[in-house]
């Protein structure tokens, strides 16, 4: 009897690890898609109502740990203001310059430019993946509402991420900090171009790699989306997508590896609202 | 275990909970930086519950659920997942629980173990990204977390599976630990 147990757990054992490798290679011939679409259809209406239920838990929670924050932040946070201040003043007085030029040029909107053919599409984040080796996010606006794969997924910092996967009523989101992400980028003003990619577990870290310039890159500089089109072919984002920040920036870094670090504007650890860039170019 | 019509609906019951929990409120919240990860202190106690079986079954459950609705490469959670709950059975099948910090310890442990096994799957599956050394402390915060939710996870499911579970004062459980197989 209990050999006859034995062998029958070790039969159930066996099959289920066979099942995971049988999932894991229907994943990677890409014939997984339409299972996934099943549970996550039927499942996103529960994540839904979840995500509203707990959201007084989850806000307590980031309370406790925001204050706990706070104290150390608040210092850096009165140099940045000042800093911002200063730019603040500096932007205005471009905006100025700027609307006085194009009304001298009557410049219009570029045609060509990808942006202005992107309808913005809100929606919250209701789950997200509970490991750091994939950060993906899932969001209530889906088909039905004219997201589609690969559209750029913005918050009201920066750039987030890219539609990974979609469904009637939600849609997957790859983030800028997910091991498969790459941004083709530019670091403002000089526009020195590099491919930008996460490091792994370490959610205010970005690697822009790559660097093709011989200019130097220097702290503070902002990184955004180069945009780039050619031969037909464009970028999935935008360009002038505001990213992050560069905070590590050597010469030798950058020599010898052709890369530096930066900060994400956008807070990828706590999202609430983003917007999906719907109906751009798909390359 | 003995798992009725009645049990196996509680089962399922928690597994959807457990899932819908951590993907809308655990994996959102941040304590230290880190969000803590539930579902292998779950697995692990229905392991503990169960038995290896028990276990096994409802970590490849809860893996194949949470790939399935984060559209990530289905059976990776559910390899990790299931090998955690198999090794939480088979300690609760070959040893006593004799105190009531076995189960929590047990979470931290095996969560350690679930999350190296995690990146070491992740790692052969391929990663192109550079890993920063705060996985690292990812990981070991998520153990410490796991050990202090393991502990009202495992009684709050011993509670919610009591009917199904063996009276442990009924039956003497005082026998030595045997070897898995051996007569």
């Amino acid at each position: 009897m209990y050999r006859k147990q034995v062998r029958r757990r070790r039969a159930v054992l066996t099959f289920l690890i066979i099942g995971s490798f049988l999932l894991l290679t229907i994943t990677y011939g890409q014939r997984s898609g339409g299972l996934q679409h099943g549970v996550s259809t039927i499942f996103s209406p529960l994540q839904s109502a979840a995500d509203r239920a707990l959201k007084p838990a989850r806000d307590l929670v980031d309370w406790f740990d925001k204050t706990f924050e706070a104290r150390g932040e608040n210092s850096r946070l009165k140099d940045q203001l000042v800093v911002a201040r200063r730019q603040a003043v500096a932007g205005q007085e471009a905006l100025q310059e700027n609307a006085q030029l194009r009304k001298m040029l009557e410049l219009d909107r570029d045609p060509a430019l990808a942006s202005s053919a992107y309808e913005p599409v809100t929606g919250r984040v209701i789950a997200r993946s509970p490991t750091v080796w994939q950060s993906a996010v899932t969001i209530d606006v889906g088909s039905s509402d004219g997201v589609k794969v690969k559209d750029p997924v913005v918050s009201g910092d920066g750039l987030v991420g890219q539609v990974a996967s979609v469904q009637g009523g939600s849609s997957q989101v790859r983030l800028l900090i997910d091991n498969a992400s790459a941004v083709s980028a530019k670091v403002l003003p000089e526009g020195v171009q590099g491919v930008l990619r996460p490091e792994l577990g370490d959610p205010e870290d970005l690697v822009l790699d790559f660097l093709n310039s011989s200019r130097s890159v220097r702290r503070g500089q902002s990184v955004v989306t180069s945009g780039w089109r050619a031969q037909g072919l464009a970028s999935l984002f935008p360009p002038g997508l505001p990213i992050g920040e560069v905070t590590e920036a050597s010469i030798v870094q950058q020599e010898a590896s052709q890369q530096v670090h930066l900060r994400p504007y956008a807070d990828l650890a706590d999202l609430d609202l983003v917007q999906v860039l719907t109906g751009g170019s798909r390359g | 275990m003995i798992v009725t019509p009645r049990i196996f609906a509680r089962l399922a019951a928690i597994v959807i909970v457990a899932v819908l929990l951590q993907l809308s409120f655990f994996s959102r919240v941040e304590l230290v930086h880190v969000s803590p990860d539930i579902l292998p202190a779950v697995v692990i106690s229905l392991g503990l519950l169960g038995g290896s079986m028990t276990g096994a079954v409802s970590g490849f459950t809860i893996g194949f659920l949470v790939d399935s609705l984060l559209v990530e490469a289905l059976g990776a959670s559910s390899l990790v997942l299931l090998a955690v709950g198999y090794l939480a059975g088979l300690f609760r099948e070959r040893f006593d629980i004799h105190s009531a910090l076995v189960p929590p310890l047990l979470c931290m442990v095996l969560t350690l173990v679930a999350e190296l096994g995690f990146g070491a799957v992740q790692l052969m599956l391929g990663v192109d990204a550079p890993v920063s050394v705060l996985v690292i402390r990812d990981m070991l915060l998520k153990s410490v977390y796991a050990f202090f939710l393991g502990w009202p996870i495992y009684f709050g499911l011993r509670r919610a599976l009591r009917p199904a579970l063996v009276e442990e004062s009924r039956v003497s459980r005082r026998r030595q630990p045997t070897i898995l197989g051996a007569r």
